[in-house]
């Protein structure tokens, strides 16, 4: 028999328009020994089953001391959440904030919520309209477009997330450092620079935390294990 | 016999009582509180992953094999996938017809994401795996309820999947063997339900992720093999179940060539690709012995056997568990609400199982209990469960 080439119906509207898959990105990590041990000790201990569905109470804990210690932001463990990468982050952050028909306020390079937004049917805009549910910046974005937007946000009910995960800078400064506006901010961030391949993102912090939780637990129920031990290892040791 | 309408159950659990993935989890918290439970619930296997798979796993951390891959998945993985389910599932797929996912529950998100636009209907047999739910939800989708009973063994009739057509249908979801009743959809079956499905143009979707975990004297039969389906067919298979790879998040789907790109489309901006490392475990789970699945699947058979036994002495009905790691009980002989029962099983026995009603509304009358303990943990179970039993039974 011929393998099958065209389905026998057509396919949903919403992949119309979405770009072709890119070839993978050659980043060439070279991890440490102390990662390689920590990895292999992982698989060793039997670490090879679900974990958390937000991920290991290990991780997500240190995720919240470094929000803490480089950003002075408050965020519990249990708003952390370990993502497949920032890319399962922001889908979930899109699809969940910013309902079908709003505006997603994106100052910055739009590039990598683009096709997140094209599947949920929220628009992208670079100014402020009526609509807008979520706002959507980086630290790259010019330091005081941030602030003005971020002085707008604190008369919305706005969303906003903040994606730390492809910077180029990093500057001290963090919107949830703002008491008016931090409930409703949601950091991003991942090791995609240095262990891509691993597939480790998290999302931290809101008031949405536990709905952001369930949203990525519907689409993959946790991040790969032994990832998440070996990144552990990475953000311990490197950082 | 009428369920106690009056459970006496904790707010955090009657809290989500009506989204059976958030009831489960809430359990599952609970459980998490306390000491020494046994825990029926979660799908979870107990066994290891086998050596091999972790030897091959290491030694690709240990060579540096842990870059980024194509989004569809590593080519030779893709490759002998495509064999394996030409040679053990009948299937007619090349390498272009598959497509690597982050488990199984991702290949169905993907794939409800690539074929279904809102106003669609995708008919669902009931009981059904609600964690899907919220995947057909996202795309807009209805699900439509294809009833399936105990007497039956919960087989799936091509008369009822009809029955349920409509003009939104688009799809039908199949999960042979089935969570959560451990039923499957035999091969006479699926020949009567193909053929419906060719008469209306249906696409099927089906998820075979426990097609390897199939108890004598039935067999596993995949419907995207029959003549005519091939181009209608979605096969959904991950290496979570068989292999008990849970938390390396690796999975697959076969598919027509066009289904494949779109997923891909839609994965590099939902997930991105799976991680390294379990797709070298998974080349290493399907191209390697397979004495492992034989040897896991008379584990479950012993287990299953003392699982029915203990029921029996409970009083629980339920039909045949002919695959997969579940047995889908009868609790109406107690006389209590299953989510009432679970609570009560948990809270006062320490076992933890997940009542019917988080696999389908209707379902007050039923208990999904997992064999993913080892034989003496399941005795035990079952000498706890006793007591509490007797203690409520109306």
């Amino acid at each position: 028999m011929q393998s099958p080439q065209t389905l026998s119906r057509p396919l949903a509207q919403r992949v119309e328009n979405l770009e072709a898959p890119q070839p993978p990105a050659v980043m060439a990590p070279t991890l440490t020994a102390s990662v390689v041990d920590a990895a292999v000790t992982a698989l060793d201990r039997g670490e090879t089953h679900y974990t958390d569905r937000p991920g290991i109470p290990e991780f997500r804990t240190w995720v919240a001391e470094h929000l803490r210690e480089r950003y002075d932001v408050s965020v519990d463990p249990s708003e952390v959440t370990i993502t497949c990468g920032s890319t399962e982050a922001r889908y979930v952050c899109m699809t969940l904030l910013a309902p079908p028909g709003s505006s997603v306020l994106c100052p910055g390079d739009s590039a990598r919520i683009r096709g997140a937004l094209h599947l949920s049917g929220a628009r992208i805009v670079d100014s402020i309209e009526d609509d807008v549910s979520l706002l959507y910046i980086t630290p790259d974005v010019y330091r005081e477009t941030s602030i003005e937007l971020l002085q707008r946000a604190e008369e919305s009910d706005w969303w906003i997330v903040y994606d730390l995960s492809f910077a180029k800078t990093d500057p001290p400064f963090h919107p949830a450092q703002n008491p008016k506006l931090a409930s409703r901010v949601v950091t991003i961030d991942s090791l995609s620079h240095h262990m891509a391949g691993w597939r480790l993102g998290w999302m931290a912090g809101s008031e949405m935390a536990l709905r952001l939780r369930a949203g990525k637990q519907a689409i993959t129920i946790c991040t790969t294990a032994v990832s998440q031990w070996a990144g552990l290892e990475w953000v311990r040791t490197a950082t | 016999m009428t369920m106690n309408a009056n459970p006496n159950i904790p707010d955090e659990v009657r809290a989500v009582a009506a989204d059976g993935t958030q009831l489960r989890y809430a359990l599952m918290e609970m459980a998490r509180e306390m000491d020494d439970v046994i825990a029926l619930g979660r799908g979870d296997p107990d066994l290891d992953t086998p050596p091999h798979i972790v030897d091959a796993a290491k030694a690709a951390i240990r060579d540096g094999r842990t870059d980024l891959t194509p989004i569809q998945g590593m080519d030779e993985l893709r490759a002998v996938i495509a064999e394996h389910m030409r040679s053990v599932n009948g299937l007619p797929v090349g390498a272009e017809n598959v497509m690597v996912t982050t488990g199984g529950q991702e290949g169905l998100f993907l794939a409800i994401q690539a074929l279904i636009d809102p106003g669609d209907e995708i008919l669902v047999p009931d009981p059904r795996y609600t964690s899907y739910d919220d995947a057909i939800r996202r795309a807009g989708g209805t699900m439509v309820s294809v009833p399936t009973n105990r007497e039956d063994a919960f087989n799936l009739e091509a008369e009822a999947v009809e029955a349920a057509i409509t003009s939104a249908s688009k799809a039908l979801l199949i999960v042979t063997p089935s969570n959560p009743t451990a039923g499957i959809v035999t091969e006479d079956r699926l020949r009567a339900i193909a053929d419906v499905a060719i008469r209306h143009n249906l696409i099927v979707i089906v998820d075979e992720i426990y097609g390897k975990i199939v108890y004598e004297p039935w067999q596993h039969f995949s419907i995207g093999s029959l003549p005519g389906m091939a181009e209608r067919t979605i096969t959904l298979d991950a290496f979570s179940k068989a292999y008990a790879m849970t938390g390396w998040r690796c999975g697959y789907v076969a598919a027509p060539a066009d289904v494949i790109d779109a997923m891909a489309r839609i994965k590099q901006v939902t997930t991105g690709p799976v991680a390294a490392v379990s797709q070298w475990a998974g080349l290493a789970a399907i191209s390697g012995p397979q004495d492992c699945v034989a040897e896991y699947l008379q584990i479950y058979t012993d287990r299953r056997a003392v699982l029915l036994e203990g029921l029996d002495r409970m009083g629980f009905a339920y039909g045949e568990p002919r695959g997969g790691l579940f047995v889908w009980a009868d609790c109406s002989s107690t006389g209590i609400h299953a989510t009432e029962l679970s609570y009560l099983l948990l809270n006062e026995g320490r076992v933890l199982i997940f009542p019917g009603t988080a696999f389908g509304d209707a379902w007050r009358e039923y208990v999904r209990i997992t064999m993913l303990e080892p034989i003496d943990t399941l005795r035990e179970a079952v000498e706890r469960m006793l007591p509490v039993l007797e203690r409520y039974r109306v």
